[in-house]
């Protein structure tokens, strides 16, 4: 047989070889990775030195390796370890699992504007947390499996209004922007109706908020996030032909309704979990997948690189609402929204001429 | 004609409560071309879609080797059967190369998703195609001519024996649609693919076919090599247009002139 003249692999991609597994790597995805990588991790030392009294870097690292080789304590043990650090570990795990979820249900829906935040998917989340508070179940052990339920029953009553004769887009988004406003009308009545306590802190939590965030938020998120990583693989590689149309997918082999339900379940459970964690903080899933999909320039959004992105949005957006009005902190979800409702707003009118206006 | 691979037996399709195809049989040639033609709206389409499992029949079955093909894994379909859309949607900003690739899709496992066959199917196909000077290119970028020789590329890659194509020549010039219609009956000729092609042209139809058929609203008028079945009296049955059969200066074959009412005398 001859040797083809042309090329035998994807532009852009090294083949990874282990034994007699094989993968396909995209150079340029992982480079962007690498680089997310160690941005974050410049942040996340930035964030733990800068608050109320400011911490030198040294300190910070010095802090964070006695806490894993034990070693002598620091005198910064308390403000690090204690007051910022398991804050930080929650924006960064609600906000990797935000990234995502925008990323998977974006690919479904094939529109920039679907993620879990716009959908309804967050609201859902959170009218289910604050009915539970309401009733008194505040155990921070069983909020996040409620929040799940809320979040896929959200999902599932935008799924039932906006099937018809398959699923639109755009239709998709409209229902779901309206489902959002009626869940968080619902929210309100709940607050209102409520115990006068119960409502103050439920509102602190629904702007979306990692003020006293402790470990017992992180261990629900980072629990759900370990379990899910096989299927996230997976769903990386369903990805691939999710992002073709409907004919072209199944003749590739893909049984996309099963597909399709499986990446959106996905995304709504991590979606849900971040919610419980941080609140329902809004745009970070919107954003992330589309500043990592522009960074990397692949033909999907990345999964890896949306998480990255997400946490490092997350980090980044809490520790500007700690320092900017200091000594009043904001909650992260009013700086996520300062961004993020003036690029949904673009975004809403570049589609709009884009189709020509309709739905 | 017994023991072709694509059989379809009592075939009953609709879209919603619409009978498109109603009662068809019918067999698939092995290893030669067969177009698929009729006026707008006869379901010839619907009949390709229907071969490719992509609309499950409302009464009887579309068989592949014997097996009702409802009932085989849709990945084990797709190493059988190559479909392509008539208008396919690419993944935003995919390269050329990229979406060749996608055509291994089903043949990968989930350890193993880059083989040395995976690279000789990709690379002969961009070969067959002469898309490799494309490879780098991102498809929306591209001409017409050569977004469907990407599509076709793609396809190739499947490396199935069977190759279903739904107006491949739609919104291509005249040369680019000779151009793609000799690349698949090259196919066809050096590899014994089989090939089905719905075609809205009844003169490409005679020329690219091995086994012609011929379909009115909803059901087979005729069916046969072009040269035996292409007649003035089946122009009118089906198309309902007066015309004069020649043969092609070219190939000798059939060719339809419509003739011209408005000029008598």
């Amino acid at each position: 047989m001859t040797v083809p003249k042309s090329p035998t692999r994807p532009t852009g991609f090294s083949v990874l070889r282990a034994g007699r597994g094989s993968f396909l790597l995209h150079r340029r995805a992982t480079l962007v990775a690498a680089v997310l990588g160690a941005v974050l991790a410049v942040t996340a030392v930035v964030y733990l030195c800068v608050g109320e009294s400011f911490v030198s870097p040294v300190e910070v690292v010095r802090v964070l390796s006695s806490a894993v080789g034990g070693g002598q304590p620091s005198p910064d043990e308390f403000v690090v370890g204690t007051l910022r650090m398991p804050r930080l570990v929650v924006g960064l795990l609600a906000g990797a699992a935000f990234g995502i979820a925008g990323a998977l249900i974006q690919t479904v829906a094939r529109n920039p504007l679907a993620s879990p935040d716009v959908i309804g998917v967050t609201h859902g989340a959170g009218a289910a947390t604050v009915a539970a508070m309401t009733f008194g179940l505040t155990a921070h052990t069983t909020l996040p499996y409620v929040s799940i339920l809320g979040g896929l029953a959200a999902a599932s009553l935008v799924y039932v209004f906006a099937w018809r004769r398959g699923l639109h887009a755009a239709r998709f988004v409209l229902i779901g922007i309206g489902i959002s406003v009626a869940l968080g009308s619902l929210t309100q009545l709940l607050l209102t109706k409520g115990d006068y306590l119960v409502a103050q802190q439920a509102k602190v939590w629904l702007t979306g908020s990692l003020n006293g965030r402790g470990y017992d938020h992180a261990l629900p998120l980072a629990s759900i996030l370990l379990v899910l990583t096989p299927a996230l693989f997976w769903a990386a590689r369903a990805q691939r032909t999710v992002s073709f149309d409907d004919d072209t997918a199944t003749a590739l082999g893909v049984r996309l309704g099963r597909v399709r339900l499986c990446l959106t379940a996905l995304g709504v459970v991590l979606a849900s979990v971040a919610t419980s964690a941080a609140g329902p903080v809004d745009f970070v899933a919107l954003l992330a997948p589309q500043i990592a999909r522009r960074l990397t320039r692949t033909a999907q959004i990345p999964l890896a690189g949306s998480a990255l992105t997400g946490a490092l949005i997350m980090a980044v957006a809490d520790l500007l609402a700690r320092k900017l009005f200091s000594p009043i902190e904001l909650p992260v979800g009013v700086l996520t929204a300062a961004v993020g409702a003036p690029y949904l707003m673009w975004l809403i009118v570049r589609t709009r001429s884009r189709f020509g206006g309709a739905a | 004609m017994t023991g072709n691979r694509l059989r379809a037996e009592g075939l009953v399709l609709t879209y919603e409560d619409r009978t498109v195809v109603d009662g068809l049989d019918l067999e698939i040639p092995d290893g030669q071309v067969t177009v698929i033609i009729g006026p707008n709206a006869c379901g010839k389409s619907t009949l390709l879609r229907a071969l490719g499992r992509l609309l499950k029949p409302r009464r009887g079955a579309v068989l592949l080797d014997g097996a009702e093909l409802s009932r085989i894994p849709t990945k084990r379909v797709a190493q059988e059967i190559g479909l392509l859309p008539q208008t396919p949607v690419p993944p935003e900003g995919i390269t050329v190369s990229e979406l060749v690739t996608r055509g291994r899709q089903p043949h990968h496992k989930w350890w193993q998703q880059w083989t040395e066959a995976d690279e000789k199917a990709v690379g002969e196909a961009m070969d067959r195609t002469g898309t490799g000077d494309l490879a780098e290119r991102p498809v929306d970028e591209l001409s017409g001519g050569q977004r469907q020789r990407a599509w076709i590329a793609m396809a190739l890659a499947q490396d199935t024996g069977l190759l279903l194509l739904d107006e491949p020549t739609t919104y291509l010039d005249i040369a680019h649609q000779v151009e793609v219609l000799d690349l698949v009956r090259q196919l066809n000729r050096e590899r014994g693919r089989t090939v089905v092609v719905v075609l809205h042209d009844l003169n490409q139809a005679a020329r690219y076919a091995d086994h012609l058929i011929a379909m009115k609203a909803g059901r087979i008028v005729a069916q046969g090599a072009p040269r035996d079945i292409i007649t003035a009296d089946l122009v009118r049955e089906v198309f309902g247009l007066t015309s004069v059969v020649v043969p092609d200066p070219v190939t000798g074959g059939p060719l339809v002139v419509p003739s011209a009412p408005w000029q008598r005398g």
